[in-house]
């Protein structure tokens, strides 16, 4: 396990820095648990009060190194740095002081020496089309880890299909926030498979072009703005917004449909019309070779109710700095290709990332599987 | 106790600001107290120098904070209030002490991480704060100092580099112990409200609930400072990981 806060209190770390993530906590109670942990439990915890008053002051920073291992021996050492964006600033409003967040954070990944750099949860929706503002320096690259969440995402949708004995073939696929990286990168490795695709997003001309480029592979493509004007019923759902909070209502899917909560955070509000459905999270992946923390930020940093999960951007920085590829494997928006997926699935695969166990709010989806942690 | 009102304070000044000048009378108060014992600070720091420049450099920053002291007094008489100081108030003269104990140590490199890296980091970010917030020349004032005392830190800055090249282990050590020392003061200070009783320099109650009149906060002049603790810490190249442990850490 890894060192405990009171062992770095005084003392940095001097290691190779291969990688750095970029994340920030999603909720205040993950943001609360980080600064009780930091505390140590020789302190009381620090009030809600405080904690919203001191966190948005922070200057972004690493919070702990993080070792990796892969099932073929190779290992390689990073950093998590937050960048103390606060929960309830991801709004629209606040986009300009968070991508100085970003910025930041950027620039103490290239200070500490990082080959390569992650851009997790808002992060990388907040810079995907906006790289230009990342501070450059050549022997540091960026991904925004997109590609690696998307072969998740896929990976997730077959599963659970097979999981439920549904024919994904004969299947409507729904998916919101279909023009975003994420989005648009699920629907050119899904649309080829499934019946008929539904896109949704704000930017209309933007969901016009890529219904156009699928449709010029034949598939059956139908777009709105507003999810009540489809024509049918989608089985499969994947929710791909960009939203800061669970506001995402869904409204005319199948009764039983699958749905992949693939936002950060987790933006699908639960409501009646979902009852029957079978929902889980995105986008996750699972480390077999060994992930360490230090200090010891387990069950902290990563709050899944299995062991070594991690959201797929951000391990797609560590499965290219264990296959020692120090390059910008996912930049922009909407480049991501069905090749480029399975070309990153093979490397982390090669390395023991695999898809994470699926589960959601509720815990496990697969029957025999069991939380390791509390979870709630 | 009701504010002093000075005679050569002008008319529209004392009437513009009348309602918050005693609110401002204790801000200005406790930064006079900050530059006077910044310029005991250093006229104490002059007595340990062996290198005939730096004891000059010393006795000119002492010099620099008692005009500070100065000018905070001249922005109250304008706004017709007499700005008391207290260096003895129990919180200043803690940080005073803990200062003290490097002296008696002859310990050079501890004086200046006290003064330059903790105390000043206090002063920048919350002068900054005050002096976007204050109206006319008070405002200019505040952030003039800001600009000053952050100016100077740049000089300790490249003597605070270069000794910690020579022992980056030892030198954060050192820098830990004084955190515990001095930056628990100083956050007790700056806690949104004072729970130890009155600070001693306020002149009636605690200035903090009322900051809110004057479009400043308690929080806001805390977070700013830790803030600009952790960049000058960065600055000097301490991990951002320890340190911000040693922040969160401190009382709140």
């Amino acid at each position: 396990m890894g060192d405990s806060v009171a062992g770095v209190a005084s003392r940095g770390r001097t290691t190779e820095v291969d990688f750095a993530l970029i994340g920030h906590q999603e909720s205040w109670r993950a943001a609360a648990d980080v600064l009780a942990f930091l505390r140590g439990p020789q302190r009381t915890p620090l009030p809600d009060d405080e904690i919203k008053d001191i966190l948005p002051w922070i200057p972004p920073r690493a919070v702990c190194h993080v070792d990796v291992g892969s099932t073929v021996g190779a290992k390689t050492s990073g950093l998590y740095i937050d960048s103390f964006i606060p929960p309830d600033r991801l709004e629209a409003a606040y986009v300009h002081e968070n991508i100085g967040r970003v910025r930041a954070a950027a620039a103490y990944a290239i200070k500490a020496g990082a080959k390569i750099v992650s851009l997790g949860g808002f992060s990388s929706i907040l810079i995907e089309g906006n790289f230009d503002q990342l501070p450059q320096r050549h022997d540091t690259v960026f991904t925004t880890g997109n590609t690696l969440t998307v072969a998740f995402i896929v990976q997730g949708i077959k599963k659970m299909c097979a999981l439920e004995g549904r024919n994904i073939r004969r299947s409507t696929l729904l998916i919101v926030g279909a023009t975003g990286d994420v989005g648009s990168g699920c629907a050119r490795c899904l649309a080829p498979i499934v019946s008929r695709v539904q896109l949704s997003a704000r930017n209309v001309e933007r969901l016009r072009r890529l219904a156009a480029e699928l449709q010029a592979d034949g598939v059956q493509v139908e777009i709105a703005t507003d999810l009540q004007r489809f024509s049918a019923e989608a089985d499969v759902v994947i929710c791909a917004a960009s939203l800061p909070s669970p506001s995402l209502l869904l409204g005319r899917i199948a009764p039983h449909a699958i749905v992949c909560d693939a936002g950060y955070p987790k933006n699908l509000s639960p409501s009646a019309q979902m009852l029957g459905t079978k929902v889980f999270f995105g986008g996750l992946g699972q480390i077999t070779g060994g992930l360490r923390f230090a200090p010891d930020f387990h069950g902290i940093l990563n709050r899944h109710p299995f062991p070594d999960v991690v959201h797929g951007c951000l391990l797609e920085g560590m499965a290219l700095a264990l296959e020692r590829r120090f390059e910008a494997f996912s930049q922009g928006r909407g480049s991501i290709t069905q090749e480029r997926v399975e070309e990153i699935e093979t490397i982390a695969a090669r390395h023991g990332i695999y898809l994470a166990p699926l589960y959601n709010a509720d815990g496990p989806v697969e029957d025999g599987l069991h939380c390791q942690t509390e979870w709630a | 106790m009701e504010p002093l009102i000075g005679v050569n304070a002008s008319p529209m000044a004392c009437a513009s600001l009348a309602p918050s000048a005693p609110i401002w009378q204790d801000i200005l108060a406790q930064a006079m107290t900050g530059e006077l014992l910044a310029a005991m600070n250093y006229t104490s720091l002059s007595e340990i120098c062996d290198d005939p420049a730096e004891v000059a450099d010393a006795l000119e920053h002492a010099q620099g904070e008692r005009g500070h002291a100065a000018a905070f007094a001249a922005e109250g008489r304008k706004i017709g209030v007499e700005v008391s100081n207290n260096v003895d108030a129990k919180h200043w003269k803690r940080l005073r002490d803990g200062f003290m104990r490097c002296i008696v140590d002859r310990d050079f490199i501890g004086c200046l991480i006290v003064q330059e890296i903790m105390l000043e980091s206090f002063a920048v970010a919350s002068y900054s704060r005050v002096g976007k917030a204050a109206p006319g020349s008070l405002g200019k004032a505040f952030a003039r100092i800001a600009a000053e005392e952050e100016d100077h830190v740049d000089h300790a800055m490249s003597i605070l580099r270069t000794e910690r090249a020579l022992d980056a282990g030892r030198f954060d050590d050192k820098v830990y112990r004084l955190h515990l020392d001095v930056m628990t003061t100083l956050a007790q200070m700056l806690a949104k409200e004072c729970k130890d009783g009155h600070c001693e320099v306020c002149h009636a109650n605690c200035v903090k609930p009322s900051l809110f009149e004057v479009s400043l906060s308690a929080a806001e002049l805390r977070g700013a400072s830790l803030r600009q603790y952790l960049k000058t810490l960065d600055m000097l190249g301490i991990p951002g990981e320890v340190t911000l442990a040693w922040v969160t850490q401190l009382p709140v």
